[in-house]
């Protein structure tokens, strides 16, 4: 489904190189929860930028079903997003709107009908537990409900692909179990799971497969893994 | 195409509606915008209109000799409205009338009244009045009469006593002409500016949604289509009150305006030119409002 061959990213920085990424390879297959794990600045947000269009590899190719990703145009990165929800530390929520009005948009852009909006929106909200905060704009959330709205958000329009980049970087503990309940639940339902994290509680205890990433080089990967660093 | 219509004009009045501080300031711009470019078109035809009404008081006499017959005058008449399409008018004003035209001017000084009994005579001469339709034509109708076949029977030409001021006349009429096209351009250019900045600025308070609308994939029509809305009811509503404003101008203050400024029948104008400034209105907004948020939004859609 995913396929990241050869990758690597430099980034210059005062014109000095700085390499984020160094010549990785890795596949993933749907139905898949892989945990990316490694310290900051390893190099997994860079990985998740590169996989939905944000950014370009240096070298090598990145395949999303059959697509090459750094060969996209402007249209076909939107499409790419479409298909792969994406849930940010910072929650990236759209301040201007509110709970509902933040899925609806993501369900308006992928052209559902406004039968299925109604229909599907509340039974999102009410699966992440935001039913009754749904008039609210994000900043009245708190951190936790931010997120779930995030999730909301990210699993709407039911892409193939949910991609958590530190998801509970910003959470209590009793929040960042919640969201790992919500992508847990969400992968039983089908949906292949990529999870960015260093929080080593939350990938023992998924037992689920581990790509570890070291100052930008891949150095360990494991069906079932554990936090090795 | 209608529900992405709905769904776009939906997210422009949630913009507009929920950011309203910001959304008075950048309606408060675009009406100055749409004011300031209106009074431009306004102040053009106002000023071409007082250089005609300074042109029509400008004309050259032929005085013709005491002894000229009326026919051989009429002949002269005939052959200067034949010499240019530039001539817009050619008046025969007789001796006695000529006489009564002045008792006419001047019958409050009876100074002027007395003098003229005192002579006893018709003191006036026959002329030509003529009026041509610029300043600068009157120099070849004066060069036509003084050199042509009709020179023995005129007494003198008024031309030559006001050269000075015809050829000012014409000078300054082109000068206001050219003045008011650089000065309508500069202003039309700040007015532009101004107007581009505030609507970047607002879009600039947006820039952290349009990056999040496009990782969440939308296209860029339906994240530049609410702006562009956004542009068009920000200018629509401009114009709706320049234009009531206008409308309350031209009938409260028209018989004013009309004493201030030269016989300028201001209502008149607006009404008669009515769809034609609306319609330079409506271009300079969609200029204004819809290229401005394009060219606002285009930088933040690089994502």
């Amino acid at each position: 489904m995913i396929s990241f061959e050869n990758i690597s990213k430099i980034y210059y920085m005062r014109s000095h190189p700085v390499c984020a990424l160094n010549n990785i390879s890795f596949k993933i297959e749907e139905n898949e929860f892989v945990s990316i794990i490694g310290k900051s600045g390893a190099g997994k947000t860079t990985l998740i930028k590169l996989l939905i269009g944000e950014e370009k590899p240096t070298e090598g190719d990145i395949f999303f079903m059959g697509h090459r990703v750094n060969e996209m145009d402007s249209s076909e990165i939107q499409w790419l997003r479409r298909e792969v929800g994406v849930v940010y530390q910072d929650y990236k929520l759209l301040s201007s709107m509110t709970v509902r009005e933040n899925v609806e948009y993501v369900m308006q852009v992928i052209g559902a009908s406004d039968k299925d909006i109604s229909r599907d929106v509340p039974q999102i909200l009410d699966l992440v537990g935001l039913k009754e905060r749904q008039e609210n704009f994000p900043a009245e959330l708190s951190g936790g409900e931010k997120q779930r709205l995030a999730v909301a958000r990210a699993l709407c329009h039911r892409p193939k692909v949910i991609v958590a980049d530190e998801p509970t970087g910003n959470l209590d503990l009793y929040n960042t179990f919640e969201v790992i309940e919500l992508l847990k639940k969400i992968h039983s339902l089908g949906t292949t799971v990529i999870l960015a994290t260093h929080n080593k509680d939350i990938v023992d205890n998924l037992k689920e497969r581990v790509i570890t990433l070291e100052e930008g080089r891949l150095i360990n990967d494991q069906k079932k893994g554990r936090f090795i660093l | 195409m209608m529900v992405f219509l709905k769904r776009i004009t939906k997210i422009a009045w949630q913009g507009i509606s929920r950011n309203k501080g910001l959304s008075f300031q950048v309606f408060f711009i675009m009406a100055i915008a749409v004011f300031a470019l209106s009074s431009l078109f306004i102040f053009r035809d106002f000023s071409l209109f007082l250089i005609e009404q300074v042109k029509k008081k400008v004309d050259v006499s032929i005085y013709f000799k005491k002894n000229v017959a009326e026919e051989q005058i009429l002949l002269v008449k005939n052959e200067v409205a034949k010499l240019s399409k530039e001539i817009e008018s050619v008046d025969y004003v007789s001796e006695e009338k000529a006489k009564e035209i002045f008792i006419e001017r001047h019958k409050n000084d009876q100074l002027y009244l007395s003098a003229l009994e005192e002579v006893g005579d018709n003191p006036f001469l026959p002329s030509l009045e003529v009026k041509a339709k610029s300043p600068l034509f009157y120099a070849q109708i004066s060069q036509f009469i003084s050199e042509g076949p009709f020179r023995d029977l005129v007494a003198r030409i008024s031309y030559s006593e006001n050269k000075k001021v015809i050829d000012r006349l014409y000078r300054l009429t082109s000068d206001i002409q050219k003045a008011g096209v650089v000065f309508i351009v500069f202003l039309a250019g700040l007015v532009f500016l101004i107007n581009f900045n505030t609507i970047k600025l607002t879009i600039f308070a947006y820039r952290d949604e349009i990056s999040t609308m496009r990782l969440v994939g939308a296209p860029s029509w339906f994240i530049r289509g609410p702006f562009l809305i956004q542009g068009v009811i920000y200018g629509l509503a401009s114009i709706l009150v320049i234009d009531i404003f206008f409308g309350l101008v031209s009938v409260f203050l028209s018989p004013d305006f009309q004493e201030w400024f030269f016989g300028f029948d201001f209502q008149n104008y607006f009404y008669g030119k009515f769809w034609l400034i609306l319609f330079i209105q409506i271009i300079s907004v969609l200029i204004l409002g819809v290229v401005s948020s394009l060219l606002a939004v285009r930088k933040y859609l690089k994502i």
